[in-house]
C-alpha cells in the first residue's frame, strides 16, 4: 500500500488539488478503505457548501435541454448495443497520410493531431511510449500490461480532457485469439464496479486502436478480458492497469 | 433534511437502469441548486447552464460509477457540477484577482439570498460558514468557489502550504460540528 493521503483529503474534497495530486489521491482512495471513509465524510461536509449560495432560477428550457440530451444519449447507447461488435479498429500501419481523414471519421470526434502522431507511431514502433507521452497534454494515460498468454502485449487508455473528444485504447502486439472469442475492455470504478467499455477482436496488426464509447471520468482502473461471448460474465483477465485491485 | 420520495439512493439506482423519469426527478430536486452553484463559481448564466447540462448528463451516464468517497448522491452530483465549473474557470482564467480584491468584487450573497434564507437547512450551513474565523472561511471559499488550488492559495495568501491545509482542516471540522449540533 502506498502512503496514506490524509494530509490532502480536505483539499481533495474542496477540489483544490491540481490534476496530478488529485489523481494520486484518487488512486490511493481506490485502495484504502480508511482514507476513503474519511474522504466520504469530508465530501458530505463540502457538499453542504452549495447551500450557502444565493439561489437562482435557471431558465425553464434548461430542464428540457438536460432531458433531451439524456434521451439522445440513451438512443445512441441502445444502437451501440446492437449485435454487431463495435470494432472502431483502425489498421494504423496501413494508413498513409492521405487515409487520415477516414481514420478520423471512424474514430468520431477524436483529435486529428493525435491521430497524425499515431500514424507516425505505426512507422516507428520504438516511439510508442514517447509518442503517447507527447499526446498527454492534459490527457490521462493508463497503461495496461498483458499477462500470461498476453505477456509482451499491452495497451494504453488515452482519456482526452477536452470536451467532444473520445477516449480510446492504443494496443500493441495483441496475440491472435480463437474463433468466436472476443476481448472486452473494462473500466473499474473506485468501489470495484466493472463497466464494459468496448468489445473487439485483434486485427492482426502490431498496433490497434479501439474506441471507447463511454465516459471514462469516475473510473480509476482498466482491464481487458478474454471472453467466450461479447456479453454475459467476463472471462480471464489478460491485461490490467498498474494499480492493483483493492485487497478483499 | 426532510425525507424525500423516492430517496436519492433509489433515484441513482433508477438512473443506472436508464430511467429517464428518475433523471427528471433528480433535476427537479437539485437542478436549481446545481445551477446556483455553477453560477456562483462562473458568474454567468450561459456557462452555468452548460455546466448543469453537462453534469446531469454525466450523472446519467455515470450513475453506475457513483463514487462513495464523493459522499451521498446529492454531494456526488454537486461535486460533478463543482468539478466541471472549476475546470472551466481554471481554463478560461489566466489572471485571477488576489483574495482581497476578490472579496470586494464578489457580490455579497446577502443581496440575492432571500430565497435561501427561507430554507432552514441552508441558513444553518450559512451560519456555520460565517461563524468561522475569517482566515479559515476565506481559505475554504477561495478554494471551493474561487477554484484556487491549495498551492495557489499559499502563494496568494502569503502563508505556508501547511497553514492553508490546516485552515481547511480546522474550518471543515468546525463546520461539521456546527452542522451535527443542529441535526
Ligand atoms: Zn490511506
Amino acid at each position: 500500500m502506498n502512503e496514506h493521503v490524509q494530509d490532502d483529503l480536505e483539499a481533495y474534497a474542496l477540489g483544490a488539488l491540481d490534476r496530478g495530486d488529485a489523481e494520486r489521491v484518487a488512486q490511493h482512495l481506490a485502495l484504502c478503505a480508511s482514507c476513503s471513509n474519511d474522504a466520504a465524510s469530508l465530501a458530505e461536509i463540502v457538499g453542504t457548501l452549495p447551500d450557502t449560495v444565493a439561489l437562482r432560477e435557471p431558465r425553464p428550457a434548461l430542464r428540457d435541454r438536460v432531458l433531451g440530451a439524456a434521451r439522445a444519449e440513451a438512443r445512441q447507447a441502445t444502437s451501440r448495443r446492437s449485435p454487431r461488435w463495435s470494432f472502431g479498429a483502425v489498421r494504423l500501419s496501413r494508413i498513409a497520410f492521405a487515409g487520415l481523414a477516414a481514420a478520423v471519421i471512424v474514430l468520431g470526434a477524436a483529435d486529428v493531431e493525435a491521430y497524425r502522431r499515431m500514424v507516425t507511431v505505426a512507422a516507428e514502433r520504438d516511439a510508442y511510449n514517447r509518442t503517447l507521452e507527447s499526446l498527454r497534454e492534459g490527457a490521462r494515460l493508463w497503461y495496461m500490461a498483458g499477462k500470461d498468454s498476453f505477456a509482451g502485449s499491452g495497451g494504453t487508455l488515452y482519456e482526452p480532457r477536452a470536451d467532444g473528444k473520445q477516449p480510446f485504447v492504443l494496443f500493441h502486439d495483441l496475440p491472435p485469439i480463437n474463433e468466436g472469442q472476443v476481448l472486452t475492455i473494462w473500466l473499474v470504478s473506485p468501489d470495484s464496479a466493472w463497466a464494459r467499455a468496448a468489445t473487439f477482436r485483434p486485427n492482426g496488426q502490431d498496433i490497434q486502436v479501439v474506441q471507447i464509447n463511454t465516459e471514462v471520468a469516475g473510473f480509476d482502473r482498466c482491464a481487458v478480458t478474454l471472453d467466450d461471448s461479447p456479453s454475459g460474465k467476463h472471462g480471464t483477465v489478460v491485461m490490467e492497469s498498474r494499480i492493483a485491485p483493492p485487497t478483499p | 433534511m426532510p425525507e424525500q420520495h423516492p430517496p436519492d439512493d433509489a433515484l441513482l439506482a433508477s438512473l443506472a437502469a436508464r430511467d429517464l423519469s428518475a433523471l427528471a426527478t433528480l433535476y427537479d430536486r437539485y437542478g436549481r441548486l446545481a445551477y446556483s452553484l455553477a453560477y456562483r463559481i462562473l458568474g454567468e448564466s450561459e456557462a452555468a447552464e452548460d455546466v448543469v447540462q453537462d453534469a446531469f448528463l454525466s450523472a446519467w451516464k455515470g450513475a453506475g460509477s457513483y463514487r462513495r468517497e464523493r459522499g451521498n448522491p446529492r454531494a456526488w452530483l454537486l461535486s460533478i457540477v463543482h468539478h466541471r465549473a472549476v475546470d472551466i474557470l481554471r481554463r478560461k482564467t489566466t489572471f485571477r484577482p488576489a483574495p482581497l480584491e476578490m472579496a470586494e468584487s464578489q457580490p455579497s450573497d446577502e443581496d440575492t439570498a432571500v430565497s435561501a434564507e427561507k430554507n432552514v437547512e441552508h441558513r444553518t450551513v450559512r451560519e456555520a460558514l460565517e461563524a468561522l474565523p475569517q482566515a479559515q472561511r476565506r481559505t475554504i471559499e477561495l478554494a471551493y468557489f474561487g477554484g484556487y488550488t491549495h498551492v495557489e492559495l499559499s502563494e496568494l495568501m502569503g502563508v505556508p502550504l501547511g497553514t492553508v491545509k490546516g485552515r481547511m482542516r480546522i474550518g471543515l471540522q468546525k463546520m461539521r460540528r456546527a452542522l451535527e449540533r443542529t441535526r
